[in-house]
């Protein structure tokens, strides 16, 4: 292999699947046996995903590393590159590299309850940790708190469904909160009252209780829901030491020299590529900016 | 360390011998700007220069420069890099590149910066502080590392320093130009270090600096400068520690393309963009204070990310002065 860090593998698009008008799941294998046998991960790192002669861009894998012989990747469509992925079909070929970034800390994680509180597309990285946490069932329980602006852009929706459908079996509770009410929406909700309700992701930590000494929460979502998840987190005294959030800024290299990624002031500066992109309220009480 | 001698009359053939390990660069005054430029003559060069605009490392971190090229579907890397000797570095220079090594030598090192970096020559020399330098309260008036050999300067020639195996080797192969130090030479080292201390304008207190500053994060000051500088990054490309860089794939042509990377500057507005249209550094002010921080962060193992070189002042059309921001800074904090 290439000592070029900037190199990328080719990796073919076995599948891609609309997950809602914006969103598409993109499922890849790379071409050379040798680098997929080497590319391992752990839920909460990303590629850098490179359409030859456009440019590159950041995607959180969202797939389970327990899941092997391929990954897949969430784009959504917001701009010049995301655009033209979403024209490439079955069986194309684009260039990868990575797995960048930290990743949530899997096993020191394991034997504890886990709160995955998920805002619209931060439902990509907290996937691979949900498939993960059920496939390896080394953890206690698995909450996930799912805020969704309307039916139509629920990520997974079958997988979602089918979770609060059968969750239970798999020690896994999964509530969903919507904005944006719709037939849809509410037979949803008739089906599984305690479970889905109209609001905001916060919401659904109504009535909920949990060990605070066993339990871990774990966030991605846009930039504003942050401070409000974290205070119902911190309202029911679990430490900031164990609430980890992954956090996105514009990314060029990947790996730590591009500057574009970097946060904080002259006590204390962080790479979301490098030191990132998941980190513990601890560290966002000490970096200015992280949040 | 090993000390040796250059007299005043033998400094001509020793420069010419430089050539013989790489293309030579040193400063050249050009109207009333100096830059690193490639020269054959001593008489060419400006010995006594202030400081370049560009810092050195143009030579290693290139402004605009073509990383990757796609040739048949696949990315060929484009790396070259040839034997260079850069003569005529101050100290707060050397220190600068070793900020740069830092991020660039650091694991996954950048095949550019390093095959460069490996392949070049650094011969540093001795200067006097005009009224924009502040390297002296940062500790970077002086280079204990980072050279191949460091000249000083003596009434009758120059007191070299060696500080590399190949330093070594350049003082051995041209061995008939060197003296060994005499100590009426290390009595005018020593003055002439002296002289420069005292020379000195500017200072910049480092008393619970950082913290200073990062409490006064709501600070008027900040905005009080914001307000008045431009927006133009100049302080961004002569710094010689920035070193931020955008991406930009190009077609040469329907078969091959190009990635290229050039210097960005966090004073642009989509420096903090991300997808969605979200800033994260929306206003003037977020992105003014992000390079006072960014410059006054201090890493335990390389020091500031400023060595004080006073670039960011003079070639800042808004006046605006590095020293005086910071220290207006932490003296509003009451
Ligand atoms: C660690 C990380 C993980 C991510 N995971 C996902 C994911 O799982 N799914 C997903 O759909 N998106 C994800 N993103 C966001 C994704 O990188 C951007 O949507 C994408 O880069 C936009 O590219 P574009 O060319 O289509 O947009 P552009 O036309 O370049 O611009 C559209 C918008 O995206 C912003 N943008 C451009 N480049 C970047 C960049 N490199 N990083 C962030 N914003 C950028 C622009 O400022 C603009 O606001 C992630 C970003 C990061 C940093
Ligand atoms: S050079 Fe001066 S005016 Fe220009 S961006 Fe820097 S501080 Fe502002
Ligand atoms: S911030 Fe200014 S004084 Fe400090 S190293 Fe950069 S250009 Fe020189
Ligand atoms: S993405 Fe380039 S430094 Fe983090």
């Amino acid at each position: 292999m290439s000592e070029n860090p900037y190199q990328t593998y080719d990796a073919r698009i076995l599948e891609v699947k609309d997950l809602t008008s914006r969103e598409k799941l993109f499922t890849l294998r790379f071409l050379d046996p040798e680098v997929e046998a080497k590319f391992d991960f752990k839920p909460g790192q990303f590629v850098i995903v490179d359409i030859r002669g456009f440019g590159e861009f950041p995607i959180s894998i969202c797939s389970s590393p327990t899941r092997k012989g391929y990954f897949q990747l969430c784009i959504r469509k917001v701009g010049r590159m995301t655009k033209f992925v979403h024209k490439m079909n079955e069986g194309d070929v684009v260039g990868i590299r990575g797995p960048y970034g930290n990743g949530f800390p899997m096993e020191k994680m394991e034997g504890s309850n886990l709160i995955l509180v998920a805002g619209g597309l931060g439902m990509a990285p907290l996937r691979s940790v949900l498939w993960y946490a059920i496939d390896t069932g080394k953890y206690e329980n698995v909450w996930l708190l799912y805020g969704t602006k309307a039916y139509e852009d629920i990520l997974f929706r079958d997988e979602i469904i089918h979770l609060l459908k059968h969750g239970e079996a798999m020690n896994c509770s999964v509530k969903l909160a919507y904005e944006v009410e719709s037939p849809s929406c509410i037979y949803l909700e008739q089906g599984f009252s305690d479970r889905v309700c109209k609001g905001v992701v916060t919401d659904l930590f109504r009535g909920e209780e949990f060990d605070v000494n066993n339990t871990y929460a774990l966030i991605c979502g846009p930039p504003v829901m942050y401070k409000f998840v974290i205070r119902e987190l911190l309202d029911r005294k679990l430490s900031p030491g164990r609430i980890y959030m992954t956090l996105e800024r514009r990314m060029r290299c990947g790996v730590g020299k591009c500057g574009h990624c970097v946060v904080g002031t002259s006590v204390s500066m962080k790479y979301i590529c490098q030191d990132g992109p998941v980190f513990t309220y601890w560290d966002a009480l000490s970096t200015r900016g992280l949040i | 360390m090993r000390y040796i001698k250059l007299p005043s009359e033998n400094f001509g053939k020793f420069f010419k011998s430089l050539g013989e390990w790489g293309t030579l660069y040193a400063p050249v005054k050009k109207g009333d700007i100096y830059s690193f430029q490639e020269v054959h003559d001593p008489a060419e060069i400006a010995l006594d220069y202030t400081r370049t605009m560009l810092p050195p490392k143009k030579f290693f971190f290139r402004p605009k420069e073509a990383i990757l090229r796609l040739k048949n579907g696949r990315w060929e890397e484009e790396i070259e890099a040839e034997p260079t000797v850069l003569f005529g570095l101050h100290s707060c220079d050397i220190h600068g590149l070793k900020i740069l090594d830092k991020v660039y030598l650091n694991e996954p090192a950048d095949p550019y910066y390093k095959s460069r970096r490996e392949k070049t020559l650094i011969i540093g020399i001795s200067c006097m502080p005009d009224e924009y330098c502040f390297c002296k309260s940062l500790g970077t008036h002086f280079a204990m590392e980072g050279f191949d050999l460091f000249l000083h300067e003596l009434p009758d020639g120059w007191l070299v320093r060696i500080g590399s195996v190949r330093g070594h080797e350049m003082a051995w192969e041209n061995s008939e130009l060197f003296e060994e130090v005499t100590d009426e030479d290390l009595a005018n080292f020593k003055e002439f270090e002296e002289k420069r201390a005292k020379a000195f304008q500017k200072e910049l207190p480092q008393e619970g600096l950082a913290d200073m500053l990062d409490l006064a994060y709501n600070s008027p000051v900040w905005k009080k400068y914001a307000e008045v500088c431009l927006a133009c990054g100049n302080c961004n490309m002569v710094c010689p520690t920035c070193r931020c860089y955008e991406v930009c794939d190009s077609w040469m042509d329907a078969y091959s393309s190009v990635r290229e990377r050039r210097y960005d500057s966090c004073f642009m507005e989509n420096h903090g963009l991300v997808a969605g249209g979200h800033n994260f550094r929306p206003t003037r002010l977020d992105r003014f204070r992000h390079r006072y921080y960014c410059k006054s962060y201090f890493d335990p193992t390389a020091g500031y990310n400023c060595v004080g070189c006073g670039r960011c002042d003079e070639f800042c059309p808004a006046k605006i002065e590095h020293v005086k921001v910071l220290e207006e800074v932490r003296g509003s904090l009451q």
